[in-house]
C-alpha cells in the first residue's frame, strides 16, 4: 500500500506549493496578532516531521537573523513592543511559508507537473528557471574574470558595464539557450500535443493529507482562540 | 525515312523531355514557393506558435532576473512606498525587454513573468500575482497599440510600464497586510507618509528607472542583432 506508507521529506509537491501558500497568506493576514506567532512556531515544529531537518534548521537560522533586525527596527520606529512581534510575523510568514517549496525539487515539481498534463512550455520552463541559477553564478563569475583582465573591471562605471561585462554576458546566455534547446529537441521534447509518459510518477500519500490537515487545525485553533 | 525527318523526330524528342523535365521540376518548386509562402505568412501573424528555444531563453532570463532580485524578502518589509519597485525596476525592465526583442511573440512577457514568478511566490506572494496580472495588462495594450512586438518600441514600451504598473497593486498590499493601528487608511498613510509627494516622487522615480532599463535592454538587443548573435 504505497498510500500509507510513510516517506521522510517527500511531500506530495502541488500539496507542498499550496500548503506553503496556505501559511504564508493566512500568517500576513494574521500578523498583526500575537497569536500569529503560535500558530509559525507550531507549523514550524510540526515540519520537522515531513520536510528535511537540515533545511528547516537553515531556515531558522536565516529567519532568526532577519526577525531579530526588523524587531529592532519597527521597535525603535514605533516604541511599541507589540510592533516588532508583528513584523516577526512577517518574517516568518515568508520563511515558514517558504519552507514546503523548498523541500521539494524543481524536478519533482515539474515531473508531478507533467503527470497532471500541465502545459509542457510551462514545465519545462519551470524547470530551466530553477536549474538554471547555479550556472548563471558561474558564467558571472568567467565575464567578470576576463573583464579583469582586459584591466576594465569597473562597476560603478555605466559605459563599462553594458560594454564588458552586459554585452558579453547576454551573448554567452544566447549561445547556452542555443545549445540547451538543441540538447532537449534532440531528447525528444516537444511543445506539441503528443502523448507522454513520465518515467517517476509522484504519489498522493495519507502523510500529505495529515501535513496539510495539521496546518488547517492550526489555523483554526488560531481564529477560534 | 529522310534526314530532315529524323531531325524533325529528335527535336520533338528532346522538346518532350524538356517538357517531362519541368514538370518533374514543378511540383518541388511549388513546394519551395508554398514553404517560403507559409513562413511570411506565419512571420506575418499575430499570434504565432512558440518553439522549445523560445521558452529556453524565456526561462533563463527569468532566471537572471530573479537572481538580480534575490533581496527582495529584505526590502519588502520596509515601510517606504515603492521601495520594491525601486530595488526592482531596473533589472525587471532591463532583462524582460531584451527576452521581448529576443522573442518577439505576444505572450513572452506573460511567460517571463510565470517563470520569474514561480520562485517569488514565496518570496512575496502578492508581488506575484501583481506581476502576472501586469504582465497581462502589458501584453494587452502592446497587442492593440503596436499588434505585437515587430517593432522596438513595443518591446520599450512593455519592458517600461511592466514594473511601475504594480504600484497601484501596493495599495492592496498595504491596506491588507501592513495594519499598524488596524484602520486601512491609517495603514496606507503609514506607509505612504504624511507628505504624498513622496509616493508621487517615488512613483515617477521608478517609471524612469524602469524606461532607463528598457531602453538598456533593447539598445543591448539590436546590439547583439548587428553583431549577428540575436537572429529573427
Amino acid at each position: 500500500m504505497d498510500f500509507l506508507r510513510y516517506k521522510y521529506n517527500n511531500l506530495y509537491p502541488v500539496f507542498a506549493i499550496f500548503s506553503g501558500l496556505l501559511i504564508c497568506i493566512f500568517a500576513l493576514v494574521y500578523a498583526n496578532h500575537v497569536e500569529c506567532l503560535y500558530f509559525l512556531i507550531s507549523v514550524y515544529l510540526f515540519s520537522f516531521f515531513f520536510i528535511d531537518y537540515k533545511k528547516c534548521i537553515k531556515v531558522l537560522l536565516f529567519s532568526f537573523v532577519l526577525g531579530a533586525i526588523f524587531f529592532v527596527v519597527a521597535f525603535l520606529v514605533s516604541g511599541v513592543y507589540e510592533q516588532g512581534i508583528f513584523m516577526v510575523n512577517r518574517i516568518l510568514a515568508f520563511s515558514i511559508g517558504m519552507l514546503p517549496g523548498v523541500s521539494i525539487g524543481a524536478e519533482r515539481l515539474a515531473r508531478n507537473l507533467s503527470s497532471l498534463r500541465a502545459p509542457r512550455s510551462l514545465t519545462i520552463g519551470m524547470l530551466i528557471a530553477f536549474s538554471f541559477m547555479p550556472i548563471l553564478a558561474k558564467e558571472v563569475k568567467r565575464v567578470k574574470e576576463a573583464m579583469k583582465t582586459r584591466g576594465s573591471f569597473n562597476f560603478l562605471n555605466p559605459k563599462i558595464i553594458y560594454r564588458a561585462f552586459l554585452i558579453p554576458f547576454i551573448t554567452r546566455i544566447v549561445d547556452i539557450s542555443d545549445t540547451l534547446s538543441l540538447s532537449i529537441e534532440t531528447r525528444g521534447f516537444s511543445l506539441e500535443d503528443k502523448n507522454y509518459t513520465v518515467y517517476k510518477k509522484e504519489h498522493l500519500r495519507i502523510f500529505d493529507f495529515i501535513y496539510f490537515v495539521g496546518i488547517v487545525l492550526a489555523m483554526v485553533l488560531v481564529i477560534v482562540l | 525515312m529522310s534526314e530532315q525527318e529524323k531531325n524533325i523526330e529528335e527535336l520533338i524528342a528532346d522538346l518532350d523531355s524538356n517538357q517531362k523535365v519541368e514538370i518533374k521540376e514543378e511540383p518541388k518548386k511549388l513546394k519551395k514557393k508554398a514553404a517560403k509562402q507559409s513562413k511570411v505568412e506565419d512571420e506575418n501573424k499575430i499570434f504565432q506558435k512558440y518553439k522549445i528555444k523560445d521558452i529556453v531563453f524565456l526561462a533563463i532570463i527569468s532566471a537572471i532576473m530573479l537572481l538580480t532580485g534575490a533581496f527582495m524578502p529584505l526590502v519588502s518589509n520596509i515601510p517606504i512606498f515603492g521601495i520594491i519597485e525601486i530595488c526592482l525596476g531596473l533589472q525587471f525592465s532591463l532583462f524582460p525587454a531584451i527576452g521581448m526583442m529576443k522573442v518577439r511573440k505576444p505572450g513572452a512577457l506573460l511567460f517571463m513573468a510565470f517563470f520569474s514568478g514561480i520562485v517569488l511566490i514565496f518570496m512575496n506572494t502578492i508581488m506575484f500575482f501583481c506581476l502576472l496580472l501586469c504582465a497581462l495588462i502589458c501584453e494587452v495594450l502592446v497587442l492593440v497599440i503596436f499588434r505585437g512586438y515587430k517593432s522596438n518600441l513595443a518591446s520599450w514600451l512593455a519592458g517600461t510600464l511592466y514594473m511601475p504598473l504594480t504600484l497601484p497593486f501596493l495599495y492592496v498590499w498595504y491596506s491588507f497586510f501592513y495594519t499598524f493601528t488596524g484602520e486601512e487608511g491609517e495603514a496606507v498613510s503609514a506607509f505612504i507618509g504624511s507628505d504624498p509627494w513622496m509616493a508621487v516622487g517615488m512613483s515617477v522615480a521608478v517609471v524612469c528607472l524602469c524606461a532607463l532599463g528598457s531602453l538598456g535592454g533593447v539598445l543591448i538587443a539590436k546590439e547583439l542583432k548587428k553583431a549577428g548573435v540575436i537572429k529573427k
